[in-house]
């Protein structure tokens, strides 16, 4: 698929519109339908709900582009809700929480591949170490409290095993920032950076909304935990982001953003009913970014080149296992740590992290509580023939 | 722990008799009485349900041979082998479930008797089903070892399953369509049994509920067993049926005895 992202003007916003039947549609098999069918709803909701947010922010600081904005955020608000609600009740939050960390794990590995620029690929890859953690933390809770299978969520794409322990994921704020990319990075580096936002964040919120619906103290312990990490790591992938760009800078980039993840669902996406909602939104985006290029043009009087590069798409996120990179990654940098914006080895790590963290784990720590003496077993834990009955 | 005793319980309408009464008014003027009506959420509803495709489908078989279905069919002549593999599959998931909600009423019995320095549970002498000489003869255990040996019941009964779905060829660790909808509609169980607040009488309740499930279940499991002539299933699933009674009979008259004999002990 080739897209300009000038010229394709895909559909008017006017023309945008969709019933509640529409955005109420049948949801996807949680047991026949392919994981990276629910990675990709699960990815492009957060994508939305970034797309949402930077807007209504937008919508606080700029009185000219107010109209537009409010038009457009409708859009990616029911945009958002026909896309989450593909996602079945069969699923429980847990279950859920385990393909949002095979979401993570494999959308961040394909990044921090495509990603040229080589300390951002590092920044990539040092959080991507922890979000494979949490997947083997909570596959766990699955297995011990439910009774159920990871595996049968993540279909064999991904590994459950350890990465950098939970534990010493927290640190102090300071510790979470990186060096943002400059404004004239690549449109690759710059939309690489507004998708792991976007999707960390809507993973901080889910955690956020369903920890405290669980009656067990040791699963609302963890999810607390990890949704301490995530807010880490919207920090983290946050400040990827130049500062100095203008809102309506923002804006165009976001747009962008949207159209070149919805161009990668169509081109992978095997349910044909999901793949068709795909087109339609990829058709929606472009019209999104039409009114983007034009606010561009007329407020801020800037040409959107300047922003986009050479309008084609870069090469798009691969949905697929990633677990020869990960085992690679895991195999060199698990021990590294951060002392402000670098990496470093443990030893060098921040000094206000420890203490920080120290504060945290007074109490003991949910992720190794939960996961103590854990190795993931085909058919749960309760299928080892080491255990006695 | 604590027991359940009167206090401020705030949910009721007659607790407030007077803005009660100011809710009526309004509803009087805003939202009068009229004949009650869902008709258009059951025509909603109805619409739903006939576009709606299946929560999944059966699991393919292990073996990728030629046959391999017909192989598996052959072996369940008399049932329809997808209903058969699909049962199969939600005892499985059941068993699972159920081990992992024992360790978890295991955990807050311990609890009860770390704090309160006694054990409100009477000692089991409901027979097992084979007891100590093989005769039914009724056995003495305390009721935390009969909790664990239940608990160890329950696994084994994991176990015999997945052998018994690995011998017809079947995916053991697969999730089927009615493993995935028994695990939705425990859920609830789930919830009450791990929370600390919930008593032990409260716990047992869904405890309860789920033997009386797991029943229903090794029941049905066992007739289709039967009708599809695997007699030594059948045998099997008939001990576990039995196993099954038991516990059901032990947690009715633990559950009894508490809301009858012990109440406001913190076990209630």
């Amino acid at each position: 698929m080739t897209i300009d992202l000038l010229k394709d003007k895909g559909t008017p916003p006017e023309k945008q519109r969709m019933s509640w039947k529409d955005l109420v549609g049948k949801p996807i098999s949680k047991l026949d339908d392919d994981a990276f069918t629910r990675a990709r709803i699960i990815l492009m909701n957060g994508l939305e709900l970034d797309s949402l947010r930077t807007k209504q922010v937008a919508l606080r600081m700029n009185r000219d582009a107010r109209v537009e904005l409010a038009q457009l955020m409708r859009a990616e608000h029911h945009q958002a809700t026909a896309v989450n609600w593909l996602i079945g009740a069969d699923h429980s939050p847990l279950e859920t929480t385990i393909a949002y960390e095979q979401v993570a794990i494999e959308v961040t590995a394909a990044v921090a591949q495509l990603e040229p620029d080589e300390y951002l690929a590092q920044g990539y890859r040092y959080a991507l170490l922890e979000d494979f953690d949490h997947l083997y933390r909570y596959s766990a809770l699955l297995d011990r409290l439910e009774g159920k299978d990871a595996n049968n969520i993540v279909q064999g794409y991904t590994d459950i095993v350890p990465a950098r322990p939970t534990t010493v994921h927290h640190r102090a704020p300071e510790h979470d920032l990186l060096r943002p990319y400059e404004r004239s990075a690549a449109l690759a580096t710059k939309l690489h950076a507004v998708t792991l936002t976007g999707g960390e964040y809507q993973t901080h919120d889910y955690y956020m909304n369903i920890g405290p619906l669980f009656a067990d103290p040791l699963a609302r312990q963890l999810y607390a935990e990890i949704a301490s990490v995530e807010a880490q790591h919207i920090t983290h992938y946050g400040s990827m982001i130049n500062p100095e760009e203008s809102l309506l800078e923002k804006l165009l980039i976001g747009e962008a953003c949207e159209v070149w993840n919805y161009a990668a669902c169509v081109e992978q996406e095997s349910n044909p009913r999901v793949k068709a909602i795909w087109e339609r939104f990829l058709d929606y985006e472009l019209g999104h970014l039409q009114v983007a290029l034009k606010l561009c043009k007329d407020i801020e009087r800037r040409d959107p080149a300047e922003i986009l590069g050479d309008t084609r798409l870069p090469p798009g996120i691969e949905f697929k296992s990633h677990r020869e990179f990960l085992k690679e990654t895991i195999a060199r940098e698990t021990s590294l740590r951060k002392d402000a914006t670098e990496f470093v080895s443990e030893d060098q790590e921040g000094r206000s992290s420890l203490a920080y963290r120290d504060v945290l784990n007074a109490d003991g720590s949910p992720s190794a509580a939960i996961s103590e003496t854990y190795s993931w077993t085909p058919g749960t834990e309760l299928a080892r023939a080491d255990l006695a009955a | 722990m604590e027991a359940t005793a009167p206090g401020h319980n705030r949910t009721g309408s007659g607790l407030n008799p007077g803005d009660t009464q100011l809710m009526l008014a309004a509803v009087r003027e805003l939202s009068p009485l009229s004949p009650i009506s869902t008709r258009q959420a059951e025509v909603e509803r109805l619409s739903y349900i006939s576009a709606a495709d299946t929560i999944g489908s059966i699991p393919p078989p292990l073996s990728v041979t030629t046959g391999a279905v017909k192989k598996v069919a052959a072996k369940l002549k008399g049932v329809s082998p997808n209903i058969f593999l699909d049962k199969l599959g939600e005892r499985i998931a059941f068993e699972r479930a159920g081990t992992r909600l024992y360790e978890a009423i295991i955990a807050k019995y311990v609890a009860l008797i770390d704090n309160h320095g006694d054990s409100l549970l009477a000692a089991n002498t409901i027979p097992t089903a084979s007891g100590q000489n093989g005769h039914g003869a009724p056995t003495s255990e305390t009721a935390l070892e009969t909790l664990h040996r239940i608990r160890s019941e329950e696994l084994g009964h994991f176990r015999l399953l997945c052998d018994a779905t690995t011998h017809l060829g079947a995916d053991a660790t697969a999730q089927t369509p009615c493993a995935d909808v028994i695990a939705t509609a425990s859920m609830g169980l789930l919830q009450v049994i791990t929370d600390p607040r919930t008593t032990l009488a409260q716990s047992l309740n869904a405890i309860l509920t789920a033997e009386l499930t797991d029943n229903a279940g090794w029941e049905l499991l066992t007739d289709l067993a039967t009708q599809a002539g695997q007699k030594e299933l059948a045998e099997q699933f008939s001990r576990a049926l039995a196993a099954e009674a038991q516990h059901q009979a032990i947690v009715t008259a633990w559950l009894k005895s508490l809301v009858v004999d012990a109440v406001g002990s913190p076990a209630v």
